[in-house]
Formats: structure tokens, sequence, C-alpha cells
């Protein structure tokens, strides 16, 4: 692996000072073993990972903040990210220091809360010049991991920085993706045991995806699964790895099988979600995305490992269980989103639960222990591309005037490719038992074609014309249980909630809308009880943490280039017969591009 | 297709005749005689020149049975009477995971481009860049542009080009176009001008980048390979090996006839990372 010290910092004179006494001190400090990082993530003064825990569970046991005070809720400080492009992720809170990435060119920021107004050091990567060259639609990135002392942070060209939290120093940097195959990293890294976990994202004609682990302290590779393909390719062992579905080991070939040809090399199944990790069981979950081309004609076949919910040895990364959500995908709803690890009650008995509010519309319970499948409700009632998951075969009832094939328009599936949830993080709250779920709430109709050539000029793709579902809402914000499939409440919202969720022990739910709203929710009864408008969107996760004995809440604002103008073009329906409200309203009207740190507390 | 259908008789034919169909010693080539910058009969194309590289690092001679890729309006049409009809064995230019024919490992990876004057500064990044709803577009019908331009409410207004399907005319007219101020952007696969760029220094050149700001799957970058019959596996393996073994080779061609090897990002973000 490369080991050059490349991108640049920057230091205020006092901030030196200040960091080489920290660095001397760090010196003496112990090398902090796996077991802190968990022990750190369970202190609700701070917010060590991306998800707030292991589990992905991102509640709080603060209440300072409450629903008897937090309509006095006002903003502290802000900072602005010196970026224009969509701000996902959340920031991080390690001590007394707050760290975050900031969208392309993925500044990284270290702040220290004691001293608000300065930065502690700025990290600039220096990335491939290509990145700016095609600048496309949405340059996110998903947040930092920290551990031992480090930064981690991946940027938009595939690199892997490991930084100094101290300093800003840069320790280490590894290539993890193929600029030549289009490839690049958006998701957030996650520590485990010493392993540096990221995926790959993009390859739009479908190169094969995989997850890596780095070593933590020198950056060099552990171990690469990819997500099709050759069992060994995998760390698959077909007498062990159990497929979820039929509780059975996956046997040889598991995917090749499930291919037409050598289809599986472009066989998709990216990486680019959130990752979860089991402590006790040893187990790190995540999620692979579509399975390549998008005209499903072309590749016959279940298409596994695509779309599925992997569990692998964070150590080896051999896979323990897999589990296909959408075989065959005709619709794009990649698999990636978050698996949130939560102990449910089922049957009057406790077991250690895995919920994945899949794209496709269904909200899966499973036995994070094996894959077993034990609930799939919709969360949003038109889903229509399928009328519900098998229990017994884990497999989805697919609606056959809703799978798309070459040359016809099918029209009105719901949900559209975007999904009834992106990436846009569920937050599970343990009061009340329930998650708390930004939704999207849209329809498609959608025409696939299968890659042509007209002499001179290659051609592929699928036509997707989007437009609300019904009640004329793009967006929707609810308090459901996967067990049961009921929605406590909702709000109905404009715009898709394509920012994370957050709840606290204080009984608040926090959330942001894409016109900028930032809202306190009683999680039980689903009032708004709080609202602030952002200078932007938001598509950023909340956060909240202890600072002086304060608590504060802390959300990125930004709404992403793809937001702003994709809606700016109108969601409108070319035929009649959908609810007008809503239809009207333009994203350009509410709200402009912004990047700003937001952090709110009582007083 | 009638010729569709002579050509599945002719291919069950002649699988009893397996292995008979590759000559050795000779690269039979299908090919267009007049449709730079792809090929010529006088072998100035880019195609051409990949071809000569591939028989020699295959010990072989190259013979080309020609067709025009345009005339009778399409591709498949050549095909049907060339490549399918086994008068030829192999076509030098076809989409990666194409269905018509066994595509080969990808070779290159190249991108459709705005192409406008370089003094007009436009700010211009993707099919989403504000400018393009106040300029006057050109496009290949027919092609991603064409559907990007009509997500986007734009098409009614731009000015569709077809020199795809009319072997008379060369892509240069697009480039043409441009410098007259018939259009102000073009927007067009990059090879088929690459060539002639170097004869319109005022003109820049933009990749497209693949995107889902409006929901759909927008794909303006291609892996490209070459192409046989489906039942020609071996001759398949064989180039395969040598775009293995001469990669970079090939793309030195490329590059020296203009062709633009594009790394397109392909992020999707927020909307998508689909």
């Amino acid at each position: 692996m490369e080991q050059v010290m490349n991108g640049s910092i920057q230091f205020t004179p006092a901030r030196a000072m200040a960091a080489l006494c920290a660095l001397a001190a760090s010196a003496s400090l112990p090398v902090f073993a796996d077991d802190t990082l968990v022990n750190m993530s369970q202190d609700p003064a701070q917010w060590v990972m991306p998800g707030g825990d292991y589990g992905v569970n991102r509640f709080s046991k603060l209440d300072q903040i409450n629903t008897t005070n937090v309509q006095d809720l006002r903003v502290a400080w802000t900072m602005s990210t010196g970026t224009l492009r969509g701000q996902e992720g959340q920031p991080l809170v390690v001590g007394d220091m707050m760290y975050f990435e900031s969208s392309y060119p993925n500044y990284i920021y270290a702040i220290n809360l004691n001293n608000i107004g300065q930065m502690v050091w700025k990290y600039t990567p220096t990335q491939d010049n290509f990145a700016p060259s095609i600048a496309c639609c949405d340059l996110v990135n998903r947040g930092l991991a920290y551990a031992d002392g480090k930064i981690l942070a991946d940027t938009l060209d595939g690199q892997v920085l490991a930084l100094d939290a101290k300093t800003g120093a840069l320790l280490w940097k590894a290539k993890n993706v193929d600029p030549e195959l289009g490839q690049s990293m958006t998701s957030a890294p996650l520590v485990v045991h010493g392993h540096v976990m990221v995926g790959v994202s993009g390859g739009e004609y479908g190169v094969r995806g995989y997850l890596t682990a780095y070593d933590l302290q020198t950056g060099q590779s552990q171990w690469r699964a990819y997500s099709t393909g050759p069992d060994e390719s995998m760390l698959i062992d077909p007498d062990k790895t159990i497929d979820g579905a039929t509780q059975q080991p996956v046997g040889v070939d598991s995917s090749l099988k499930t291919w037409k040809g050598d289809e599986w090399k472009l066989g998709g199944g990216t990486t680019w979600g959130w990752y979860s990790y089991d402590p006790t069981l040893n187990l790190l979950y995540y999620g692979t995305g579509n399975p390549g081309t998008w005209d499903p004609t072309q590749r016959p076949g279940d298409n596994k490992w695509a779309m599925t919910i992997f569990a692998r040895n964070p150590d080896t990364g051999r896979a323990a269980w897999v589990y296909q959500m959408t075989p065959h995908d005709g619709w794009d709803y990649d698999g990636v989103n978050e698996n949130i690890l939560a102990d449910l009650t089922v049957d009057g008995q406790t077991m250690p639960g895995l919920v994945h509010f899949d794209r496709n519309g269904f909200a899966y319970v499973l036995d994070r222990r094996n894959g077993k499948l034990l609930a799939a409700h919709k969360y949003d009632p038109t889903v229509n591309w399928a009328s519900t998951i098998d229990m017994q075969t884990g497999r989805p009832q697919v609606n056959p005037d809703k799978m798309t094939r070459v040359g016809i328009n099918v029209k009105g599936i719901c949900p559209a490719s975007e999904g009834d949830k992106d990436q846009q993080p569920v937050s599970f709250d343990p009061q009340t038992n329930l998650f708390y779920a930004p939704l999207n709430h849209i329809c498609m109709d959608y025409q696939a074609f299968a890659v042509k050539y007209k002499a001179g000029f290659p051609y592929v793709g699928a036509i997707v014309n989007m437009y609300p579902a019904s009640g004329g809402n793009r967006g929707r914000f609810i308090a459901f249980d996967p067990l049961t499939g009921n929605t406590r409440w909702e709000i109905a919202d404009t715009f898709q909630d394509w920012g994370g969720a957050l709840t606290t022990a204080g009984g608040v739910a926090f959330y942001g809308t894409l016109d900028g709203w930032f809202r306190a929710v009683d999680a039980n009864t689903g009032k708004i009880l709080y609202q602030f408008h952002a200078p932007s969107g938001i598509i950023g996760n909340p956060i909240t943490f202890m600072h002086d004995g304060k608590q504060y809440v802390a959300v990125l604002t930004g709404v992403g280039g793809w937001a702003a103008i994709g809606l700016a073009a109108g969601l409108t329906n070319p035929t009649a017969g959908l609810g007008a409200v809503g239809l009207t309203s333009s994203l350009n009207d509410r709200t402009n591009l912004g990047g700003t740190l937001m952090v709110f507390s009582l007083g | 297709m009638h010729t569709r259908g002579l050509s599945v008789v002719s291919v069950a034919l002649a699988a009893v005749l397996a292995g008979a169909t590759a000559q050795a010693g000779t690269l039979k080539v299908c090919a267009d005689p007049d449709y730079l910058p792809f090929s010529d009969r006088a072998g100035q194309g880019f195609e051409n020149e990949v071809a000569q590289a591939v028989a020699k690092y295959l010990g072989e001679d190259v013979e080309y049975t020609w067709g025009s890729y345009r005339a009778d309006s399409s591709f498949d049409e050549f095909l049907a009477n060339t490549l399918n009809a086994r008068r030829c064995d192999v076509v030098m230019n076809l989409p990666y995971g194409s269905g018509e024919a066994f595509t080969t490992h990808p070779y290159y990876v190249s991108s459709y481009v705005f192409v406008f004057s370089r003094s007009k500064r436009y700010d211009l990044s993707s099919m989403d860049s504000p400018i393009l709803r106040d300029v006057k577009v050109g496009f290949e019908q027919d092609t991603p542009p064409e559907t990007g331009l009509k997500l986007r409410g734009l098409v009614e207004r731009a000015i569709a080009f077809d020199v795809g399907e009319h072997d008379k005319e060369s892509p240069r007219a697009m480039l043409d176009a441009v410098r007259s101020g018939e259009v102000d952007v073009m927007i067009t696969w990059e090879p088929a001008v690459g060539s002639f760029l170097p004869d319109y220094p005022d003109l820049k050149v933009v990749p497209i980048p693949n995107e889902r700001t409006l929901g759909s799957p927008e794909r303006y970058s291609f892996p490209m390979s070459m192409a046989v019959r489906f039942d020609d596996r071996e001759l398949a393996e064989r180039i395969d090996a040598v775009i293995r073994d001469h990669g970079d080779e090939i793309k030195e061609i490329l590059k020296h006839h203009g062709v633009a090897l594009y790394r397109p990002s392909g992020v999707l973000g927020g909307a998508g990372e689909m």
C-alpha cells in the first residue's frame, strides 16, 4: 500500500503549540484496545462512531433536552462546511473535540468544543483531478470514523485516510478503488478490532462490489470480499455459510449458479451503505447494491449475492450468513440500507434482532445470529412491486405487472428506484420500542432497454419517470413497529425526508426536511415541538452530545445538488390522475445550496 | 427481422462444422469501408489500427469483409449481413454487454461529451448545468443525451443530428455545427469525433458524468469491446488474452487517434448511489 504523506494541514500558531503538547501527551498513553471503542460508544456525552454505536441505533441516553423544554431549543453556534454540495453524514464528538468531513473536496475539520470559532486543524485530501473535471451531481460523504487516536476517512476518488486526531497529520493512506472502472467512495468507515471496514460505490456498468478491511495501524489490506462471483472471492464457505432464507448452507457456486455466463463479472453489489457490528457474536453486517445492468432481461437468475444482507467475521471476512431481499432485481432497489441491531421480543422471547428498512419498501426483521426471517411488513402501504415476502422462502411475491422488461414502459411501480427509504438512516428508540424512519413516498414508470449500438454511438438505459405516491407528499417521517407492521404516527412532508433520524431518552425524535426544517418531534405522539429553518435543506443525520454539562444537538445542513436540481425539474406526472397537492411545489422555490454545521442547545 | 432468421439458420448449420469457421492465420474483420474515424478501406480508422494490432498479437493476418454500419439504417443489419452470415468473425466496436453479439472483455471506456467553443466559457459540467437551458443544443438522435434532454424538458428546443444512420455524413458535421454557430453546445460520443478535434482547436470537450439526479439512471460512459458470434467463444477467449496482455498498447493506438479514455466518477450520492 502507498504510504505517501500528502494533503495539506492548516495550523494557527497558537494551536500548533497546543498540538505539540497534545502529541507529547498522547505518546505516553497506552494503545487502546478495541473494547475501548465499545465503551466510548456507550458514553452518551460522546458520539464516537457514525451510527452512535455499533448497532447503529442512533439513540442517545441524554435527557437534559426533553419534551418539556425542547420548544426552547435555540442555535448555539454554526460553522460553514466550506462547500456547496450536499452534506450527508454526521459529525463525531470524541471528548472535547468534534470532527466532520464535508462533501467534495472532502475537507476534514477538527474543532475544539472549548474554543468555538477556531479550527484545531483542517485537512484537505489531495485527490485525483478527474473528480472536479467530471463533477457530478452530488459528491457527498457519509462521515468519519474514530479509533485509537486516529480519524479514518474516505475520499471521493477512493482513498482511505488515517489522520492523527490531535494534529491532522496523515498516518497512512490506501487506495481502495480502481478509478479506471469508475468506482468511488462515499460511505463512512467502521472500525472493528483494529480493522477499518470500507466499501465501494459507483461503477455504473456494474463492476463487482466488495468490502475491504485495512489494518488500523498500518493501512495494509487484510481481506477483501466480493459480492458476486466464485465462492472464494466472496469469502463464502459453501458448507458453512448459511442462506438466511432457507437456513441451509448456501452450497457450491451459490452466486455463479444465479448468473448467465460471465455476467457476474458485471455483477454490481456495491457496498456504499452503513455498516454495523455485534461485538458478542463478532459479526459485521452490511448490505449490497443492485446487480449491475439496468435491464433485468440481460441477466436472468437471482443474481446473488446482490441485494443481500451479509454477516461476516470482521477478522477473517468469512461470511457467516447471507440473505437476499430482491432476487433478479428489476427496479434498482439497492440493498445497502443500514442494519439496525436491536434486541426484540418475539413470541414472548427476547432475541438478537436485525431490522432493515429496505429500498424495496419492506422492513425486514431477521435473527442476526443466522439471518432467519422473522417478519417483513411494508412500511409504506403503497408498495406494489410485490404483495408480500413469503415467510417460508424469504422471497418476495412479485407482482408480474410490475416487473420491468425491455421495451415496455411499466407504469405505476411503487416505490420508485430511490426506494421508500434510501441511505437516510433510521433510529431505534428502546423506550418506545419503535423505529423512527425518514422516508420517501414516490412511484415510477420504468422502461428498460438493453445495451445497444447505433453505428458509432452506444446506448443503454432505463427511462424512469417519478412522481409522488398517493397523497401527493413525497416524504414521510414515521414511528413504525416492524414486528407488526403498524405505523404509530406519521408526518407527511412535501419533499423526500432525505436526512437521518435521532431519538433520545428525553422522548424527542430529531430529523431534518429537504427544504431545511430541522425538527424536534414528540416520539410518542408525532407532534412537532420545535422547528428551525436552516440555511439549506437537510440531508445529514443529527447527533447529540454533552459539553461542559450542557446537551447539544448537531446536524450538517446543505441540500444535495441532486435533490436541488433534480427536484427543480419538477416531479410532475405526465398523465393526469394524481392529486395536485404538492405537485406544483419546486424545491428550488424553498431552498438553495449551502453547507452549514448547525449546533443547538437550550440556553 | 427476416435477416435475423437467416442468420439463426446459418448458425445452426455452422455448429455442425465446429472449428471450421476460423481459418488459421487470418483474422477476418467486419468493418465499414467509409466511416471515419472508425474505419475505412484505406485503413485510416482506429478500428483498422486496433484490428491490425490484435491480428499481430495473434500472429495472424487481417482480412476485411466490408459492410456499411449505416446504410439501410441499422447496425443490426450490418451484423446480420457480415458477422452472423459468417462472412467475417469479429467486429471491433460494440458496447460491453450488448446482446447483439458476444462481447469480449472491454478494451476501453469512453464517454458522451459536451463540445462547445472555448471562448464561450460555458460553466458546463453535467446534464444539470443550468446553462443548457439557455443555449442552442445539438445532439445525436436516439442516444442517451436525447433521453437526458427529454427528461429535462429540453429536447424540443434542441437540434437532432443523425450521423449514425446516414452513411454519407461524417461526424465532422457535428463539430462544424458548433463552429458555424448552428449549435452552441453539441452532445456527442467522443470517439466519434476525437480524431477530428485537432482540426478544431477552438473547441472544448467536457465529459458528461453518469448520474441519477432525476431518479432515472442516465449513463453516458460505456466500456467498449470487440465482438464475435455467440458460438465463437474460442476466438473471444483468444482476443481476451490479447486485450489482457496488450491492453496498454491498444489504448495507445486509441489515444493516438484522439479517442479519449474516460474514468467516469459515476457518483450518484443522495438520490441514488444506486
